[in-house]
């Protein structure tokens, strides 16, 4: 793949492997990536697909600076991955994500807000935009631990694209959500991906990542398997599912008449 | 859109102070820090219905022992298990890596975290050393001056604090390596026990290293009370440097050990 631009590549990821010793007792040694080279240019959308175990999450860990590599490098922007000047952009979204049960969706925002540099007006502004975008406006001031899995996980969407990054990672984003929020998921990451930022996400559900993704990357067993964009990976082959299928649709019509 | 200001020690410690006030948050509503607080008041507050076990003391001097050992056991119990949960259970399930991913540094949170730990047991010590305060004034009648001090009983909160501060630090630091909650609960438990016996640790031999490890005995609040006078300055310097140095060696380590666990 080539990139002719004068800025650094997006993501640029060179002979990544990441392996775990083993500890005294409990799991033994083992690899969740071995040799990956990736890169991906700047307002790209990567779909990192896979079965479970395949080292996808690991990929997303170590470009967010979480886990460090065992061998080669990940590269953000042009900055190792988890340096400062790496992580101001990027937002991630980790898979499962978990909040204290004691705090409110609109306390949480605001606290990854203050992180994220936002002060005064500027903060509680961006915090009622989110949870307007993500639906939790209504219960902004109740406490998690009564929230839905699908509440919680676009919470977690929300404090990922908080800061507005460069760069977003999804750890399985649409993880929990009813028909209803991932196709508010997906408008998202083809709004996100309009406005020029880069997107890699990781999932099970196939259907749906070669109408979104610019390039998808297959990984098995810690590999990289595949790599390129729909058209080149599936030739002739290539066929973009509906947004929403006939039984979505139907969902879709009969919660729309009740609401 | 704000301007990021992500760099220099301000930013730090404006991302500290938030760490601090979030885990505050949480802190205050966690059942464990109600139960421990209600049932330390209870205690406290019933405490003259003891007083068949006061072996020869004096009602004030009894009921002062009673209430400091209240708090200093409560608050230890507190001081380990909040700390695994705020500090464990959040690197270990994963709410931590939405923070981390941000740009914090790890000494950052961990001080952060810290603080909001110290900032909850202050309000547990403040708390129950109201009521025991309460007690002691009604059951004399009026403040029992020349018993005990309202000064004396505020030396002896303060200090039971610094060790509920130092006994968190010390929790921390387990916490920072430990791979199970059960595990940094019992292992701070048992250091905290090793520290509250460090005086009696052997001058020579093997054992001697143990001297390196904090004398929880030092900061007894039970010693100040039994004074019955305000400590002195140089006294008062001296335990708080005491404390100072091995609370900051104990965020030191911590923050090392949690730089290099990845989550």
């Amino acid at each position: 793949m080539k990139w002719n631009g004068a800025n650094p590549w997006a993501v640029e990821i060179d002979g990544f492997a990441k392996r775990y010793p083993g500890g005294w007792w409990g799991a033994g040694p083992g690899t969740a990536v071995e040799g990956l080279t990736l890169r991906l240019a700047p307002g790209q959308v990567l779909g990192i697909l896979g079965p479970n175990g395949s080292g996808k999450s690991t990929v997303l860990k170590a470009l967010a600076g979480l886990i460090r590599p065992s061998t080669g490098s990940c590269c953000v922007f042009g900055h190792p991955a988890g340096s400062d000047a790496a992580r101001t952009r990027v937002g991630y979204l980790p898979e499962a994500p978990r909040f204290s049960p004691h705090l409110t969706s609109r306390e949480v925002l605001a606290f990854c807000a203050g992180l994220s540099a936002f002060t005064g007006f500027h903060r509680e502004m961006r915090v009622q935009q989110l949870l307007h975008w993500s639906g939790l406006e209504e219960v902004a001031d109740r406490r998690i631990g009564g929230f839905s899995k699908g509440m919680v996980q676009r919470l977690a969407v929300a404090q990922a694209i908080l800061h507005d990054p460069d760069l977003v990672l999804l750890d399985e984003p649409a993880d929990g959500l009813d028909p209803v929020a991932r196709l508010g998921l997906e408008r998202l990451l083809c709004d996100l991906a309009a406005h020029g930022r880069t997107i890699i996400f990781t999932s099970h559900l196939l259907a749906r990542a070669e109408a979104i993704c610019d390039r998808i990357a297959l990984l098995g067993a810690g590999r990289l398997l595949a790599e390129g964009t729909p058209g080149e990976l599936l030739g002739d082959d290539a066929f973009a599912a509906p947004e929403v299928t006939p039984l979505e649709r139907l969902y879709l019509d009969r919660f729309a008449a009740h609401a | 859109m704000p301007e990021p200001a992500h760099h220099g020690g301000r930013a730090a410690w404006r991302r500290t102070v938030l760490v601090a006030r979030h885990t505050l948050t949480i802190a205050f509503r966690l059942r464990l820090a109600l139960l421990l607080g209600l049932t330390g008041a209870g205690l406290i507050a019933g405490s003259w219905e003891l007083q068949a076990f006061n072996f020869g003391q004096v009602e004030v001097k009894f009921l002062g022992d009673l209430g400091l050992g209240v708090i200093g056991w409560l608050g230890s119990l507190l001081a380990v298990l909040a700390t695994t949960h705020l500090f464990f259970d959040a690197i270990s399930h994963g709410a931590a890596q939405m923070v981390l991913a941000r740009p914090i540094r790890r000494w950052e949170y961990v001080c952060g975290i810290h603080a909001g730990i110290a900032a909850l047991l202050a309000g547990f010590v403040a708390l129950l050393s109201a009521v025991l305060a309460a007690v002691l004034v009604a059951r004399g009648g009026a403040w029992p001056g020349e018993h005990l001090r309202l000064a004396v009983l505020l030396q002896a909160a303060a200090v039971a604090w610094l060790k509920l501060v130092l006994i968190a630090a010390m929790s921390l630091f387990v916490c920072s390596f430990a791979q199970s909650a059960l595990f940094a609960s019992c292992a701070s438990l048992m250091l905290v026990l090793v520290a509250q016996l460090r005086r009696f640790a052997p001058e020579h031999g093997v054992g001697q290293w143990l001297r390196v490890w904090p004398d929880l005995g030092l900061l007894d609040p039970g010693e100040v009370l039994a004074g019955g006078r305000v400590a002195g300055i140089r006294w008062v310097a001296g335990i708080t440097l005491y404390w100072a140095a091995y609370v900051a060696l104990f965020d030191a380590l911590t923050s090392h050990v949690f730089h290099r666990r990845e989550c």
